[in-house]
């Protein structure tokens, strides 16, 4: 297979023992694009995530990270291009200082002091954490320890960025933090797979929409098409997110699905009624 | 194996190295270290093998020492015991499950945190084995490779080692919580589900172990 | 029936000087769904701890003022991963764990297990092993845990931080089916659009203190949209620069439109 993307599954499957999680699934992301993984509980999204991170290796078909096949490659060879944070962020911090723990990563991977220095630094600032960067990680609080954890990923500056459920547990602020930070890294040209089940996240950050079903992929298209049609998300055990439904119930001029979109499109039109 | 009463596997594995100490060296401690070591071939062999690895693994260090220390027949004599001991519990925590263990133990008339405490003990292994995992896989997403020669080995084993216990210090508070929430500081007795049927055979047999055990220490004392 | 009772609550965690909630009062009565929102950290879920009879008893820390609760109290804790009891194969007899430990005849512990696992929907799941469970199974099971053990104020800390939006639907539903048995139910949740539907009064929290407090129709006002904590209709209808009174909800928004 020709290989375009930071990030392409070609067929691939996978299962725990006998029990199949993942059935011929083939989907890829470019440079720069930010992608949502989709789908009820027990889909097979946090098997994707393992897969990229090389901590799973499918059972047929193949893992493309850029040009690497991440069959025979250990999870800390493909850290060199895969950031990624796991569902509990607690079993992801190590050290005694936040600092010391967000610099982990490129330490391990052995760069120059003041190269860590810098990635350490800029992490920090993407999350805005230089406040607690002196403090134990166990003393943080469960929502700055996922951004903690988010914070590790990024300094590893790597060319595809896995998450999972970045924002459960976050309050609006701290979703806003995670959105600006991932959209910043990805305009910088890094691939981006979030699986979450914040629709209202996914259609602020994110822009285009994977969804799997029992393991197979069901659709794969643009997430403002995605979200705003009520009826196909309905089977995939979807619920369109406020900011779509409203859309579509007032029936707004291209169905903005964007909070900010969809307030000037309000005001627009309610102008427009007001003028006439 | 699995099928017998809870306390009948402990009896069995408290029995074996006490015979070990009781007896002769060397050839009681080897005796009871070959016994306890073909315990898990009985059910299912290739279960089994996996066990038997794994107490020969564990007691292979405590031989070096005693090697290192002592002359040859000395280190027989004590390894067959400390062989015995190592693959007694070995054998007893792939086999007793902790929740048949708190139902018996519940059942008998024991207070649900002592037997809470009990189980949690022989579970310990298994939950630091899969948290430990878990830290290294996260570990080795961000570049720490576990693999290589012995000074990376042993800089990931250090790298392991601090957030493996913090984490499980940590995670003590928020376990005190939770199992309040369920219900195991409620102070009354707590109800046996299925309690593991005790067979007459069973009481029997464990009282023999018992009186084998203190006829064996008076004749090696008289 | 007054269930529960905080009169002038402030608590301390142990080695703190400021406190975690600061001069709480509240009562809640059966029947009755209380939502707490406020941003991280303003005090919801010390405030659960409190009224579970956790905090200070199990925490630690100190506690002024009065609490007084009329009737059993079951907490579903935001990790429920750590609330799983490890002694259980199976996860009837997980959610079984409970209702044991009260002490309960088998037959009423049976009774109230399946009828917890019905309620969750997660009956074809009761032989499974709950360490092979994924996140989602998992609150739902420990929710049940809690359900089963019969309590008659439930309390909820990020119920749905694990479920995919049908699972967070059908916990909802279920809050109101729960209020409708005449129990009191307080939960806290970041999802403040799922509220309007949901919740009889809403408490503002902000820094330990109550903010304000009223019917569902608070989240619409200015302030708490200025805070980041209305409903995301309201937010929008605000952000267009459309008057206030904003909708609180699509149907409401959708009926303003026409």
């Amino acid at each position: 297979m020709a290989v375009n993307g930071a990030l392409a599954f070609d067929g691939v499957a996978f299962s725990y023992g006998n029990v199949a999680a993942l059935r011929d699934v083939s989907f890829e992301v470019a440079a720069g694009e930010r992608v949502a993984l989709l789908g009820r509980n027990g889909a097979g999204k946090s098997s994707v995530v393992r897969l990229v991170t090389g901590v799973l290796h499918p059972d047929e078909g193949t893992v493309w990270v850029g040009d690497w096949d991440t069959a025979g490659r250990a999870p800390e060879e493909l850290a060199w291009r895969v950031g990624s944070v796991f569902q509990h962020a607690d079993q992801q911090l190590f050290a005694r200082t936040l600092r010391e723990d967000v610099s982990f990563g490129p330490r391990a991977l052995g760069f120059p002091a003041p190269e860590v220095r810098r990635r350490t630094d800029e992490a920090l600032d993407a999350l805005d954490l230089h406040a607690h960067a002196a403090q134990h990680p166990y003393d943080l609080s469960p929502a700055l320890r996922k951004l903690a954890a988010l914070a590790g990923a990024l300094a590893l500056e790597p060319t595809v960025l896995v998450l999972d459920e970045p924002t459960a547990g976050l309050d609006r602020a701290g979703r806003g933090r995670v959105a600006d930070a991932v959209r910043e890294h990805a305009d910088r040209g890094a691939a981006l797979l979030v699986v979450t089940h914040d629709l209202a996240f996914a259609a602020e950050t994110l822009q285009r929409g994977i969804v799997l079903d029992r393991g197979r992929l069901a659709c794969d298209e643009p997430l403002d098409r995605l979200l705003t049609s009520a009826e196909r998300l309905k089977p995939l055990g979807l619920v369109p997110p406020p900011v779509a439904a409203l859309s579509v119930a007032l029936d707004l001029p291209g169905r903005p699905v964007r909070e900010r979109d969809a307030a000037d499109t309000l005001a627009r039109v309610a102008g427009g009624r007001s003028r006439s | 194996m699995s099928a017998l009463h809870p306390f009948s596997l402990l009896a069995i594995a408290a029995a074996l190295p006490a015979f070990a100490w009781i007896l002769p060296a060397p050839t009681g401690g080897l005796a009871t270290a070959g016994l306890a070591l073909m315990l898990p071939l009985v059910p299912d062999p290739r279960w089994g093998v996996r066990v038997v690895r794994l107490a020969l693994l564990t007691a292979a260090p405590f031989w070096l020492f005693l090697r290192l220390l002592h002359d040859g027949p000395t280190t027989v004599a004590i390894g067959g015991r400390i062989t015995t001991m190592v693959a007694s519990f070995v054998w007893l925590v792939a086999v007793l499950s902790p929740d048949r263990l708190v139902e018996a133990m519940v059942a008998r008339g024991w207070s649900l945190a002592v037997a809470y405490v009990f189980a949690a003990t022989l579970s310990a292994v298994p939950v630091l084995k899969a948290r430990a995992r878990r830290i290294v896989e996260a570990q080795r997403c961000r570049g720490l490779s576990p693999r290589g020669s012995v000074a990376n080995r042993l800089r990931a084993l250090r790298a392991l080692a601090l957030p493996l216990v913090l984490s499980a210090l940590h995670e003590v508070d928020e376990r005190t919580l939770a199992l309040e929430t369920r219900g195991l500081g409620a102070g009354v007795p707590r109800t046996p589900l299925a309690a593991p049927p005790d067979r007459p055979a069973e009481r029997v047999a464990r009282w023999a172990l018992l009186l084998l055990c203190l006829a064996a220490l008076i004749w090696r004392l008289a | 029936m007054r269930i529960l009772a905080l009169e002038e609550v402030t608590f301390w965690y142990p080695a703190t000087a400021t406190p975690a909630l600061e001069s709480v009062s509240l009562e809640v009565g059966s029947g009755e769904v209380v939502a707490l929102v406020g941003r991280g950290g303003a005090g919801a879920s010390t405030l659960l701890l409190i009224a579970a009879g956790l905090a200070p008893r199990v925490t630690g820390g100190r506690l002024a003022g009065s609490v007084t609760r009329g009737a059993r109290a079951g907490i579903v804790l935001p990790t429920p991963w750590t609330q799983l009891s490890g002694m259980a194969f199976t996860v009837w007899d997980e959610v079984a764990f409970g209702p044991a430990n009260l002490g309960w005849p088998e037959h009423e512990i049976t009774r109230h297990v399946d009828r917890a696992l019905e309620r969750l929907e997660i009956t074809p799941l009761a032989s499974r092993d709950p360490v092979t469970l994924s996140g989602g199974e998992l609150q739902r099971v420990i929710v049940a845990g809690i359900l089963a053990m019969d309590p008659d104020l439930v309390l909820l800390d990020e119920p749905t931080a694990e479920l995919d939006p049908e699972g967070a639907r059908a916990v909802w539903r279920l809050v109101r089916s729960l209020a409708g048995e005449g129990k009191a139910v307080i939960l806290a949740t970041s999802d403040v659009d799922a509220l309007p539907g949901v919740a009889d009064r809403i408490i503002w929290l902000d820094q330990g203190s109550v903010r304000a407090l009223g019917e569902p129709s608070l989240l619409a006002e200015d302030a708490m949209c200025e805070a980041g904590l209305g409903t995301t209709v309201a937010g929008l209808w605000r952000a267009a620069g459309l008057g206030a009174p904003y909708p609180l909800t699509v149907v409401d928004a959708a009926q303003r439109w026409r």
